[in-house]
């Protein structure tokens, strides 16, 4: 899908602007502290100069010999209110806005993996990929700060600038309506002009970026390949004329910033000499009081806090549009998984297991990679599952046998419907599989996946993800069955060892068995196991297997395999090559 | 400068300023400017106050005064100019910084070589280079310049606020001995913040990832839809508790913010009691409505290059954190025979085949010891090799030292370094692009009609003729849409297309299902059938009947039975 550029600006932002509601009276009270403090900084430079003038015309007087009365204690409670405000409105707004942007993030990731959780198995095997991951991850805190950055601010600012052209009509109408008109004018300038000018390179530069980042992880992999045939100079050619397209436009945007920040002091000092210059011919037609004259251009002059906040984040606006619709695409994408108005839960007992000329293409590109034409060419270039028709009696423990590549995922993945066939039905206790209810239908039927999932949390936690209901004697039992239990005992923590990159490393192996002790644990009816001894060795794989065998019985299960070696009690074995069933379909 | 601090170079905020030295002018530049705008800016509330002082004191009219608006304004737009050309020059230090450091990295790696590199996490490798070289931006962009600023500007100040009044100099001055407790205060802040925000941020990062990359196992257990609520809960635990640290960590910058105000509240103060005549001590009695206003005007001014430098603190630990990371990749060992990527030159082989001759050459690592040798091969041009033997004996060893990609440790190994090589291995490296983008990674300039003929001798004419769009066919990402073994002869045809004269496979048909494989085989016969040299390393029956010899390896060395000719069986 090519971005769309004219395409309705606020429909984009508009999924956000709408999760941002929920949260609407804390966002009102922050951008009231971010107000507060600029209000504070204007207060405090026009009171100031106010006072200077006062006095300095009362102690003329005064030097003369005339008789003034001038109330200093009023002005300098003044100064000194605007000067304390100021300081603790800026720290309020800065921790009360920071709590309130945490917990947009929280609501964003939250309200992101919900999305995640509605894809289907082969879109979520497209988003392993890392790169992919840290852009997501990229795009939400991006969006997270959206408040933060392109609403408060510009909200604030523009009000401080109507506060300020409210003060000043109240002492000079004719001054007022210039101000404010000049303010307004760097204000658009500013927020519109900015988003305007640096709406296209902003966009390009993350996909630039991203571009710069595939050719450089295409570099490292293929170093072999580019070394030997001696292409690795125009690898790099290629690669520095991309980094040249992102400097390009990093330039354009640095500069166009810079452009901004000059703009806030150009157009505020301006309307403050505007202001002076208008003050000046009251003043000297009498009908302006000269502290009052110098009031006014101070209290402008203070406009520049309000408004340095705008060109940072109107520049990238293109950037931040552009995760916008990166995640709106996500959420708009559909599970191709759904399930019937009324599923039926599939009966406890082992099931019968029947494929009927199920085939398998490639579907479309998924919706969140959607730059490529993968769509047209993707049945020509493979099918996954060809015609394959079987049937696993209940308590029938089946091989399925073949190289990696040939299917043998595919058909696992059809049965606990991670996906659907393009044709070809299969059923499970004689019903289709599409008429069970999802969670039932994983329930009954326990998967080991060929690669191990193990989370960042305890050993327990891990486990307790295949049943949350399993007590602690559960736990040391199905570690019994993978042959673990000692291990386990021996661990400092036992089972609140945390597993995983933060805590003990375990082995592939050790990691692979917890991975069959959890699919255990779910004491489902049907078990599929996706090569379960991988990165054993011989001596455990046949206590286990020994072990297995005995709590397998009158349980339905299906092995995939690349041979049928060291699988329990198989009867029979079906050969996979290519999508297609080559043997033992009877 | 190389000499004189070479000894903190090893730290990250040595090498830091290091790479700045390339870049010094542009930091000048950026200095300088903004250095000019902050006098402009003094200049500015100069002529502010002069109008305001000649209106209200001295009764000037208007007309008189126009010369100084007119200057005013000039001096405005200078000031304008001069912020915005301080920026730019920035921007251009850190973009020429950022593109040295990149060139360098990729240098290193490249030299790390293929079997350096083999092991590591490759995309991770890639990611990180490209995020950790962006985070350097903010540091030579901004951090840098202002921290010169810091320096000047505020001095200046001091020294005219002196002139114009020395007792509003001295409430300046009294928070002056504060400014390095602020840029400490600061500066612990935000290392305070960066340290304990990066972990948990990171801390949390992973969090959401690890449970995105276990989707299809929470799925699979019915736990997808409790774990949206642990995934909510992780991140408002993080809020928690990182407002505990943000707390204290915002208050660095409301002390600075605080003596900001005050000063400016103060010193309006003393200014408005000493115009009134109230302050008999000092100067308070010289005091005139012009110096008042403007020391009024530049008390702010005396804080804000600090404030600034407050904003842009970030920067520089992000920077350290990532000089820290791209060290460690700099770090790693060159495992490569020298210069070796330099030979990019391919000179025009007239004999089609490569001679090749290893004269007792071995090859060791730290940990593993002896790998491979002392070996002693010579292989004729045109002649076909298979290497047998358990894995780990040294098969991959040995074509990765006739490619270069390590150097014997003794010995010799004698590979005309203009020959071109073609390289395979058991996985297929496919770049994202077309198919012909692909392919003519072996050969930029190949025709289509030479890429057709690839194509055909990789018996991969069907599918390319099949497909609408045909070699312009974009690929996915990884190769999406391919099958294994579609994958594997599109990287043979890259090696028919190449017209290399040696031909290394390592292992070609290891993951290939029986089917593949037999066309794999049926393809690479016409490859030895050119005449170039080719030398196989392989467990596969049907490749080692496609070698004239084939020589097998154990524990690093030719076995004295294995060694068999197919010639003579």
């Amino acid at each position: 899908m090519k971005p769309d550029n004219k395409g309705s600006f606020l429909s984009d932002f508009a999924p956000w602007l709408r999760q941002l509601r929920q949260r609407q009276g804390r966002l009102w009270l922050g951008a009231l502290l971010m107000l507060l403090t600029l209000a504070a900084a204007i207060g405090l430079l026009a009171l100031s100069g106010w006072f200077i003038t006062t006095t300095a015309i009362a102690g003329s007087l005064l030097a003369v010999g005339a008789a003034v009365s001038v109330d200093i204690y009023r002005p300098g409670g003044g100064i000194r209110f605007f000067a304390v405000t100021r300081t603790a409105a800026r720290y309020g707004e800065r921790l009360y806005n920071h709590d309130t942007v945490l917990r947009l993030l929280a609501d964003l990731r939250a309200g992101m993996f919900a999305v995640l959780t509605r894809l289907d198995g082969r879109s979520l095997g497209r988003l392993r990929a890392a790169e992919w991951l840290n852009r997501l991850t990229a795009d939400i805190d991006t969006l997270d700060s959206l408040y933060l950055r392109l609403l408060a601010p510009p909200l604030a600012s523009l009000l401080a600038v109507c506060g300020i052209a409210l003060l000043l009509w109240f002492f000079a109408p004719s001054v007022a309506v210039p101000v404010l008109a000049a303010l307004l004018l760097t204000w658009l300038w500013l927020a519109l002009g900015q988003a305007r000018l640096g709406m296209a390179a902003s966009r390009r530069r993350v996909a630039a970026l991203d571009r710069l980042r595939s050719l450089t992880i295409e570099q490292l992999q293929g170093l072999a390949e580019l070394r030997c045939y001696r292409t690795l100079g125009m690898h790099r050619q290629t690669l520095s004329d991309q980094e040249q397209d992102l400097y390009r436009d990093q330039r354009r945007l640095g500069r166009l910033q810079a452009l901004g920040n000059a703009v806030v002091g150009l157009g505020v000092s301006l309307t403050a000499v505007l202001a002076l210059w208008l003050g000046a011919g009251l003043y000297t037609a009498n009908t302006l009081s000269g502290p009052l004259l110098v009031l006014m251009p101070l209290a402008v002059l203070a406009a520049n806090e309000a408004l340095a906040l705008l060109p940072p984040a109107f520049t990238q606006l293109g950037a931040t549009r552009a995760a916008a619709q990166r995640l709106n695409r996500l959420v708009a994408s559909r599970s191709e998984i759904q399930e019937v108005e009324q599923p039926v839960a599939l009966a406890e007992r082992p099931p019968k297991v029947v494929f009927e000329n199920v085939s398998l293409r490639y579907s479309s590109a998924s919706p969140f990679d959607g730059d490529h034409e993968i769509s047209s060419t993707q049945s020509l270039l493979a099918l996954a599952l060809d015609d394959v028709s079987f049937s696993i009696e209940p308590g029938e423990r089946v091989a399925l046998v073949g190289a990696s590549g040939s299917g043998k995922s595919s058909v696992a993945q059809l049965l606990v419907r991670l996906i659907d066939p393009s044709s070809g039905q299969v059923y499970l206790n004689d019903r289709n599989v599409l008429e069970l209810s999802i969670s039932s239908l994983r329930q009954r039927v326990g998967y080991l996946t060929q690669r191990t999932e193990l989370f960042h949390a305890s050993l327990a936690t891990n486990l307790c993800i295949g049943n949350s209901q399993a007590d602690e004697d559960m736990l040391w039992q199905v570690l019994d069955l993978v042959d673990l239990q000692d291990w386990a005992k021996e661990l400092p923590l036992g089972l609140d060892t945390w597993v995983g990159e933060s805590g003990r490393q375990l082995s592939g192996g050790q990691a692979r068995r917890v991975a069959l002790a959890r699919v255990l644990l779910t004491q489902a009816d049907m078990m599929i196991l996706d090569e379960p001894f991988t990165g054993l060795d011989e001596a455990t794989v046949q206590r286990i297997a020994e072990r297995l065998d005995t709590w397998l019985e009158d349980r339905t299960v299906l092995y995939l395999n690349h041979d049928n070696r060291c699988l329990p009690g198989v009867s029979r074995t079906l050969s996979l090559r290519s999508g297609r069933i080559v043997s033992g379909a009877e | 400068m190389r000499a004189t601090r070479k000894s903190d170079i090893s730290t990250p905020r040595g090498w830091l300023g290091a790479q700045s030295q390339d870049v010094k002018g542009w930091l000048v530049l950026a200095a300088g400017l903004g250095i000019l705008a902050g006098l402009m800016t003094m200049l500015q509330m100069g002529a502010l106050a002069w109008i305001i002082a000649q209106l209200i004191s001295a009764d000037t009219p208007l007309v008189q005064l126009n010369g100084v608006f007119v200057l005013l304004l000039v001096v405005i737009a200078v000031r304008a100019l001069a912020q915005w050309g301080q920026e730019s020059a920035g921007v251009e230090a850190s973009l020429r910084v950022r593109s040295k450091v990149r060139a360098l990295l990729l240098d290193h790696l490249a030299a790390v070589g293929p079997v350096g590199l083999a092991g590591r996490h490759t995309a991770g490798l890639g990611g990180q280079l490209i995020e950790q070289v962006e985070a350097l931006d903010g540091y030579y962009a901004r951090f840098l310049p202002q921290m010169r600023l810091v320096l000047v500007l505020p001095l200046v100040i001091l020294a005219l606020v002196l002139w114009l009044d020395w007792l509003a100099a001295i409430f300046l001055l009294l928070s002056a001995p504060l400014i390095p407790l602020f840029m400490a205060l600061v500066g612990m802040g935000a290392e305070r913040l960066n340290q304990q925000q990066f972990i948990a941020v990171t801390r949390l990062a992973g969090h959401f990832l690890d449970r995105v990359r276990g989707l299809t196992t929470l799925q699979l257990f019915n736990r997808a839809d409790a774990s949206i609520d642990e995934v909510f809960s992780a991140a408002d635990d993080y809020r928690r508790r990182s407002m505990r640290t943000l707390k204290l960590a915002f208050l660095s910058s409301a002390v600075l913010e605080f003596f900001a105000s005050v000063a400016i509240a103060v010193i309006a103060i003393y200014i408005g009691f000493g115009l009134l005549g109230y302050i008999s001590y000092g100067p308070a009695s010289e005091l005139t409505l012009f110096s008042g206003l403007l020391i009024l005007l530049l008390a702010p001014e005396f804080f804000q290059p600090l404030r600034t430098l407050a904003q842009h603190y970030h920067d520089r630990a992000a920077a350290l954190g990532a000089a820290d990371g791209l060290m460690k990749m700099l770090e790693l060992p060159i495992s490569t025979t020298k210069h070796e990527q330099e030979h990019e030159q391919v000179s025009v082989t007239k004999a089609s085949g490569a001679r090749v001759h290893i004269t007792e050459a071995s090859v060791s690592y730290p940990q593993r010891g002896v790998v491979l040798g002392p070996i002693t091969l010579s292989i004729a041009s045109g002649e076909c090799v298979a290497l047998v033997g358990p894995s780990g004996s040294g098969k991959s060893t040995l074509l990765q030292l006739l490619a270069g990609f390590i150097k014997p440790e003794q010995g010799d190994v004698e590979v005309d370094p203009y020959t071109q090589i073609a390289w395979m291995d058991q996985r297929p490296w496919l770049v994202q692009g077309s198919l012909a983008d692909n392919l003519r990674l072996a050969a930029p300039e190949a025709s289509d009609a030479q890429l057709l003929e690839a194509v055909a001798q990789a018996d991969l004419e069907e599918l390319v003729s099949a497909l609408p769009k045909g070699l312009t066919t974009h690929l996915g990402e990884r190769g999406l849409g391919l099958s294994g073994g579609q994958a594997q002869r599109l990287a043979l045809a890259r090696v028919f297309l190449s017209k290399a004269p040696l031909v290394l496979l390592d292992e070609p048909t290891a993951s290939l299902d029986a089917d593949s494989e037999t066309q794999v085989v049926t393809s690479l016969k016409r490859l030895v059938a050119q005449g170039r040299t080719v030398v196989i390393a392989t467990h596969h029956p049907a490749l080692m009947a496609l070698a004239d010899r084939v020589l097998r390896l154990e524990r690093g060395t030719f076995s004295q039975h294995g060694t068999l000719s197919n010639e003579t069986r």
